[in-house]
């Protein structure tokens, strides 16, 4: 009788092993949410910001006293910043008048830049962390798409990973996923500009080191390309033809070749927080309105 | 009406997973990773002090539901939650239900569990992290992370589940 049990169980182990690899793959090779998981998704979305949000609110009355207390020191820093901000302003205003002039001369042509923001709030987080995934409140009913940027004041923080209803969810730049690739430049630094006339670098943002918190760009090595230093500002190019062109991604810490010299490897650090999150910006494009 | 509520403290524990993430400083996570796994402990004490089958059940759709909400990867929790519990059960028939027992072996669990999933996340290339890390980066602090819960949550578990049970028997 134990014998005939065991069989029992060692079948139901098998069927059940079948049953996951058989859901796996249907998960992986999905490339959108079927309905009962947007219902589930949803609801649950519901339930979570019924909860979330008091506790939200808690813990923001406690980060404002605790603000309270560096208040001085962060006032100092502002009003030296403040001093800036004058200068960069009638940069700004400069800058603003050439590139009118300029895409007046390239007759407008549908550009990615043309981007509306979209605010947005978390939902939930991933506890699990693998695939770093984070739900917001916006679906497709507010126009949210998949493949949209999603970003903070800070920078961007990753892309819309698939949409139900009223929520989506976002994969967050951390997430290791090899289908998370991004297509980055490093901006020429400004001693750099008579020297060299190369343009920029770029590359693309492939893997998320995970000790380090560091992401990871590789590009091609050109013999005389621009020499790539720390600290050198790193943004999205647009030439992927899925992020809009200029969103901050970090700067680079260091340079290094591949292991065949073939590429070459900058560690990233981000320029946005990817653990303390609550609002977002989700970037949505005009240009991708006129194609459905 | 004590199964509603029961029912009611599980979800509640699978919504705070996600909130305990995005509420705790991002220093904690500077140079390891901490998950928290309330969802999991909960379902197994109710393994131990109530009843295992409908633990089994609650782990199915729990697991289902982490599946679908957090991960985007159906199968995995589904899988692994229910065939945890039932392993950890298993290990408890033979030992004393002590609760430091009790919370050692639920410690394991979750051991088990993220062994499991690791090496899945691995196969499908979810994760490119090598096993060592996995174990200092993830597995430890985790552990660590857990056991302070069960520090607190421990005994009130071991009260509410025994009440439920007794009840259900009357």
């Amino acid at each position: 009788m134990p014998q005939f049990f065991m069989n029992k169980r060692l079948i139901i182990l098998l069927v059940s092993i079948i049953i996951l690899v058989a859901l796996i793959g249907f998960s992986l090779s999905r490339s959108k949410l079927t309905w009962p998981e947007q219902f589930i998704k949803d609801t649950t979305g519901w339930v979570q910001t019924l909860v979330s949000r008091p506790v939200h609110y808690v813990a923001g009355v406690i980060d404002n006293v605790k603000d309270l207390q560096d208040t001085y020191q962060e006032n100092k820093e502002l009003k030296a910043k403040i001093e800036e901000y004058g200068l960069l302003k009638a940069q700004v205003q400069g800058l603003q008048k050439d590139n009118e002039e300029l895409q007046k001369i390239v007759d407008e042509y549908p550009s990615l830049n043309d981007k509306k923001l979209l605010k947005a709030t978390i939902v939930s987080r991933d506890p699990n962390q693998w695939n770093e995934l984070i739900t917001i409140n916006r679906g497709k009913n507010d126009g949210v798409e998949k493949d949209m940027a999603v970003i903070t004041s800070a920078g961007l923080i990753g892309k819309v990973k698939s949409v139900s209803t009223g929520t989506s969810t976002v994969q967050l730049l951390s997430s290791e996923d090899p289908t998370n690739r991004i297509s980055a430049y490093i901006q020429k630094d400004e001693n750099n500009k008579k020297k060299n006339k190369k343009t920029s670098v770029f590359g693309l943002i492939e893997d998320y080191d995970k000790e380090s918190k560091n992401l990871i760009m590789t590009w091609e090595e050109v013999p005389d390309g621009l020499e790539v230093k720390k600290g050198q500002i790193v943004s999205t190019s647009g030439l992927g033809g899925v992020f809009p062109p200029d969103l901050a991604i970090g700067k680079v810490v260091k340079v290094e070749s591949d292991e065949y010299g073939l590429a070459k490897k900058a560690y990233i650090e981000p320029a946005a927080d990817f653990y303390d999150i609550e609002h977002v910006l989700i970037v949505k494009r005009e240009s991708s309105e006129g194609d459905e | 009406m004590r199964k509603f509520l029961i029912g009611c403290l599980i979800a509640f524990m699978f919504i705070l997973e996600s909130i305990f993430v995005e509420l705790l400083p991002g220093d904690l996570f500077s140079n390891h990773i901490l998950v928290p796994h309330f969802l999991i402990i909960t379902i197994f004490f109710f393994s131990i002090y109530a009843n295992r089958n409908a633990a089994i059940i609650y782990a199915f759709v729990f697991g289902l539901l982490v599946d679908v909400v957090y991960t985007e990867v159906l199968g995995i929790y589904f899988f692994v939650f229910p065939f945890t519990i039932y392993i950890c059960s298993k290990i408890m028939k033979v030992l004393h239900a002590n609760l430091l027992v009790v919370s050692v072996i639920s410690l394991l669990g979750i051991t088990i569990l993220e062994m499991i999933v690791y090496e899945i996340n691995f196969l499908i290339h979810l994760t490119s992290m090598e096993f060592i890390y996995f174990l200092q980066l993830r597995l430890v602090p985790t552990l660590i992370l857990n056991a302070i819960f069960l520090l607190i949550a421990a005994y009130p578990y071991k009260r509410i589940f025994e009440k439920y049970a007794g009840e259900g028997k009357d």
